[in-house]
């Protein structure tokens, strides 16, 4: 684990990117060079009724400029008081914090799939794999929302050069239906041996990736979300249940954990 | 001179009065990764049973006005595996360290507090007779006057060196509670565990904790601690070392004024693992500020 650092960053750069989502971006934070793509900052609220910070997975870095993006939804009380933040705010982070994504080999075809809210690690993972030397055109990014409105940064993501398929529960974008179905329709048509899987979203969602993963037997990595007070480890209140019997904590031996390792609740 | 800020309880020297709280720091790994340990008055371990504890199945946490409930089931590794697998890391650390020792029978505090009297690293122990959200055991214990004297008297047998005794302050008098421990042989009290607490989601209608009820703590509970450590502090001898809600270096000062010797930081530092360090900054300016020389000599000056 890198050394997580505790510090203040401004918000240098605020984009409304519709139906209440917010891309944030913070900086200076002296932790940016180190965070990897599945990581997440932990963010302390500017107020007095909210006592825990808020964990965030990062969607993307600038090391040079030690800046940090934060995509997210207003869904509660937390994000609804970041939304109202504001070009030259400060913010306390703490980070980086959590295990990444594992790179897959530069010669397998990775199978993103992101649901609604889960979409910032996985673009960060895709735009690092790229960065890397990853042939865009082996990384296939299945993005599923209830409607256009909840598919957003949808022409960052063709610029990158990835094969994206858009799932909406409305059929008001891409494929109608959830996301994992033109997943299984994929994986049906082109399952190769060097081939990974990656998912990040609502909790069904996550279920049934982690299931098509164990039925065409294809490797790969699963980020959760969980409330979590500490972020570090310590409190042991963000724990899932591993189907080996037992409990893992979310915040440090994830949020990144092994498909057909977590007893996913749905 | 820069001011002093050692203590000393039951002969037990810390080199400052800041001492990470049972279940709040794990058994001090986690925080040796952002900050060397001897920053710290003394870790205190999460509490150990005689066997291994998986928990409570999730949700264990629930956020509230000022704090948190919890209900983690006292989740640990067992004496076996502390002793082999983290003892050796903490025998390295430059800290006090007290192993809080939990048990569902007198019988199990007695074996692991006997196991634990081999182990040079455990500088002192710490009788959780106080946890709210386990039900075969702990508050039990610290609810009734004899089976707080038997388990502290028990235990005080076969563990040679200080043993505190943590109180609930789910309880009518805690006085009465304080002076069975001290009975039993306690050196020291910590005061206070979690306070009883329970919340519902208003449209599944289920409780929020999967084991119903939970211990709250944080800010919220600081007034209740301080209360309870101020009433000990008039009617018992025996050294106590205050917790509940602290989260800066004034919190720490209220407790010292109300008699408290050293302090324990619980919840905050889930909000800032580096909390203590901060703590002892603060403390260190304020008493250059009112031209004290120690940290000791706080303790009990309340005005009244």
């Amino acid at each position: 684990m890198t050394k997580p650092t505790c510090e203040d960053a401004l918000v240098v750069k605020k984009r409304d990117l519709n139906n209440d989502y917010f891309s944030l971006v913070l900086a200076p934070f002296s932790g940016a060079k180190s965070i990897k793509p599945g990581q997440f900052v932990h963010i302390r609220l500017p107020s007095t009724d909210i006592y825990f910070r808020r964990a965030f997975s990062v969607a993307s870095v600038n090391p040079a400029k030690k800046e940090v993006e934060i995509i997210f939804k207003v869904f509660g009380r937390g994000t609804k008081i970041l939304g109202k933040m504001r070009k030259g705010d400060s913010l306390d982070l703490l980070g980086p914090l959590g295990v990444p994504f594992s790179f897959p080999l530069k010669n397998e075809n990775a199978v993103i799939v992101a649901g609604g809210v889960g979409f910032p690690p996985l673009m960060f993972l895709a735009e690092k794999m790229i960065e890397k030397g990853h042939n865009p055109k082996l990384i296939e990014f299945f993005y599923g929302g209830r409607s256009r409105l909840e598919l957003v940064e949808l022409s960052r993501l063709r610029k990158m050069g990835i094969k994206l398929h858009l799932s909406t529960d409305d059929g008001s974008a891409g494929n109608k239906g959830h996301v994992t179905g033109p997943v299984e329709q994929y994986l049906k048509k082109n399952l190769k041996e060097k081939m990974k899987l990656f998912g990040c979203g609502p909790e069904r969602m996550l279920k049934a990736v982690d299931e098509l993963g164990l039925k065409y037997n294809v490797k790969g990595q699963l980020a959760l979300e969980a409330l979590m007070p500490c972020g570090v480890g310590i409190c042991l209140g963000c724990v899932v249940h591993l189907k080996a019997g037992g409990y893992a904590r979310v915040c440090c031996d994830g949020p990144v954990f092994e498909i057909g390792v977590v007893n996913i609740a749905s | 001179m820069p001011p002093d800020l050692k203590c000393k309880i039951a002969g037990v020297e810390f080199a400052n009065p800041i001492m990470t709280a049972s279940g709040c720091a794990g058994y001090g790994e986690e925080l040796a990764q952002i900050y060397p340990l001897s920053n710290l008055g003394a870790l205190v371990t999460k509490s150990i049973s005689l066997k291994v504890r998986p928990g409570h199945p999730p949700p264990r946490t629930v956020e509230t006005p000022g704090g948190m409930l919890n209900a983690i089931g006292l989740a640990n590794v067992g004496i076996d595996r502390f002793l082999s697998e983290k003892v050796p890391f903490l025998k390295k650390q430059k800290t006090k360290v007290i192993v809080n020792v939990a048990g569902s029978t007198i019988d199990e505090y007695v074996e692991v507090c006997s196991r634990l009297n081999d182990c040079s690293c455990a500088d002192m122990i710490e009788l959780n007779i106080s946890c709210p959200n386990v039900n075969e055991g702990g508050i039990e214990f610290g609810t009734s006057p004899q089976l707080t004297e038997k388990t502290v008297a028990a235990s005080r047998k076969v563990f040679k060196r200080p043993i505190i005794a943590k109180l609930a302050p789910n309880v009518t008098s805690i006085t009465e509670i304080a002076d069975a421990a001290e009975q039993g042989g306690a050196d020291a009290l910590s005061i206070i565990n979690s306070v009883i607490g329970t919340a519902v989601d208003i449209n599944s209608w289920q409780p929020l904790l999967s084991n119903v009820n939970g211990g709250l703590t944080g800010p919220a509970i600081k007034p209740i601690a301080l209360a309870m450590v101020a009433s000990v502090y008039r009617k018992c001898k025996l050294p106590i070392i205050g917790i509940g809600g602290i989260t800066d270096y004034k919190d720490v000062i209220e407790f010292l004024l109300y008699g408290a010797t050293a302090v324990q930081v619980g919840t905050a530092l889930f909000v800032d693992p580096s909390i203590p360090l901060k703590i002892v900054k603060g403390l260190k300016k304020y008493l250059k500020e009112k031209k004290l020389k120690s940290v000791t000599e706080l303790i009990g000056k309340v005005r009244r």
